[in-house]
């Protein structure tokens, strides 16, 4: 800052003491690390299951809030995590956590989904494939790790940030507060919007037959999803 | 091959005023969920297009508005104490002298402070921002243009401006600005003067003996009279005296009638 002459006055205000953040309501779990998960389920599936992709569609149901911990990842689209993803997570989480401090919890099941694929060079027909994998199930707005314990979001958000980067799906590192925050400011959205024509007034009422261009489901989804996409900007 | 779903019966139930397509669109090859970014047919296209968000537009814009400081700003307990500290100096000192103040080494800065205790003078660093509101309340308004860079305070509960100086003069960092002495405010060369005073006692005797001129004059003037009387009787007797023994008047003559 200039003052009288345009001499810099430096200025060194008072300091402020901060108090430390307060830790006491954080229970560990008995392992502070990450679960090993299996590639094949213990129970292998003898039948072959069809493909289901409405598995992928439309919001989560469940695991969309925090339970343990206090920062996670946040799946911003559908997809199917295979043992690669898993493994990737684990070891990342693993290797960045403090486990005396510090914990992470699965919140998504081990693969449970059974995929099928045929051999390469081979024409069409021939009943379907063997079992070639197994699958878990993202839908968008599910949590799919959780990091806890004595750490700011600061700390966690550099580890969860490279791993959301590397899952198939767009995802986020988030806090519970950046959640609450989030999801405040979608339902302040949809308020204040001033537009008076939206995707869900259209469908319901299926104004200009527009209900033959959209599926049954666009009721439910109201136009923010599309296929295993969830379109963030639409209100 | 082209696959018509028959919607009407289950989305009656759903919404009765509304009509349902008796044909949905299900001529193209791909699923609902796919890999890629499925294309969309352009009526949807459209329809999103119209049903975008639109945010609201205030008749004045919030930039145009007045900002406002954020309020509710929670005073610090350790702010009201260096607070109080400041009044608790100001109330007991009666001198106190506000200095500019540039970077010293830390050895300097304790010499200096030793050298001003020996005269019982105490050196305060104080913040600007804890000082200021505490000069705008007291009686020490005018005092507020110091108080703007790096400064120090030296306070006594003495006026010894003369070894106070003295001391300043010997460390070229330290600069004096003003001074509140015995609440009045001194410039630099206010305070050059006030050192070059007299002490108290003598002056105060000084005082004392002009006041008290007059009152002993008083018996000399009275007295001037017949003290003049007295010294020409005394002058004359000397000079009859004189006469005398030098012509040896006669004794018969020496009691001469008159």
């Amino acid at each position: 800052p200039a003052g009288p002459g345009g001499v810099a006055v430096p200025r060194a205000g008072l300091k402020k003491l901060a108090l430390p953040p307060d830790y006491s309501g954080i229970t560990f779990p008995e392992k502070p690390k990450l679960k090993f998960m299996d590639k094949v389920p213990a129970v292998p599936k003898v039948r072959r299951e069809p493909r289901r992709l409405r598995d992928i569609r439309g919001p989560s149901q469940v695991a969309t809030d925090f339970t343990q911990g206090q920062y996670g990842i946040l799946a911003l689209g559908g997809g199917y995590l295979h043992w690669g993803h898993f493994e990737m997570i684990r070891l990342t989480i693993g290797r960045s956590i403090d486990p005396k401090s510090m914990f992470a919890v699965w919140r998504v099941p081990a693969p449970y989904k059974s995929v099928t694929r045929k051999s390469l060079g081979h024409r069409m027909g021939g009943g379907k494939g063997p079992i070639d994998h197994y699958v878990t199930a993202v839908k968008s707005g599910r949590l799919v790790v959780e990091v806890g314990g004595r750490c700011e979001f600061e700390e966690v958000r550099p580890f969860l940030a490279r791993v959301a980067q590397k899952l198939p799906f767009p995802a986020v590192p988030v806090s519970r507060e950046s959640l609450w925050e989030m999801r405040r400011e979608e339902e302040e959205r949809r308020l204040n919007n001033q537009n008076p024509w939206t995707f869900e007034r259209v469908v319901a009422s299926n104004m200009l037959g527009m209900r033959k261009y959209l599926s049954p489901y666009d009721l439910r989804l109201k136009g923010r999803y599309w296929g295993k996409f969830f379109l963030k900007h639409r209100v | 091959g082209a696959g018509a779903g028959v919607g009407a019966g289950a989305g009656a139930e759903r919404c009765p005023a509304a009509w349902l397509p008796a044909l949905q669109l299900l001529r193209r090859g791909s699923k609902a969920v796919t890999r890629h970014w499925k294309a969309m047919h352009f009526q949807r296209q459209k329809l999103l297009a119209l049903t975008e968000y639109l945010p609201p537009r205030p008749a004045v814009p919030p930039r145009c508005l007045p900002r406002h400081t954020p309020e509710g700003h929670q005073e610090d307990g350790y702010v009201r104490v260096l607070r109080r500290q400041v009044e608790e100096t100001l109330r007991s000192s009666r001198m106190v002298a506000v200095c500019q103040y540039n970077s010293m080494a830390d050895e300097d800065v304790v010499t200096l402070r030793h050298f001003l205790r020996k005269h019982n003078i105490h050196v305060k660093f104080f913040l600007n921002e804890v000082v200021r509101p505490v000069l705008a309340q007291s009686k020490y308004r005018n005092l507020l243009p110091l108080f703007v860079c790096r400064n120090i305070l030296l306070v006594s509960p003495e006026t010894r401006a003369r070894e106070m100086l003295r001391v300043l003069k010997g460390v070229p960092q330290v600069n004096l600005l003003g001074a509140c002495i015995d609440d009045t405010i001194l410039s630099r060369q206010g305070v050059e003067n006030f050192a070059r005073l007299p002490p108290l006692e003598a002056s105060q005797g000084q005082t004392v003996a002009a006041l008290s001129l007059l009152s002993s004059q008083t018996s000399s003037l009275l007295q001037q009279g017949p003290a003049h009387l007295t010294a020409l009787l005394d002058e004359h007797i000397r000079q009859l005296r004189e006469a005398g023994e030098s012509t040896e008047p006669p004794p018969g003559q020496s009691t001469a009638n008159d």
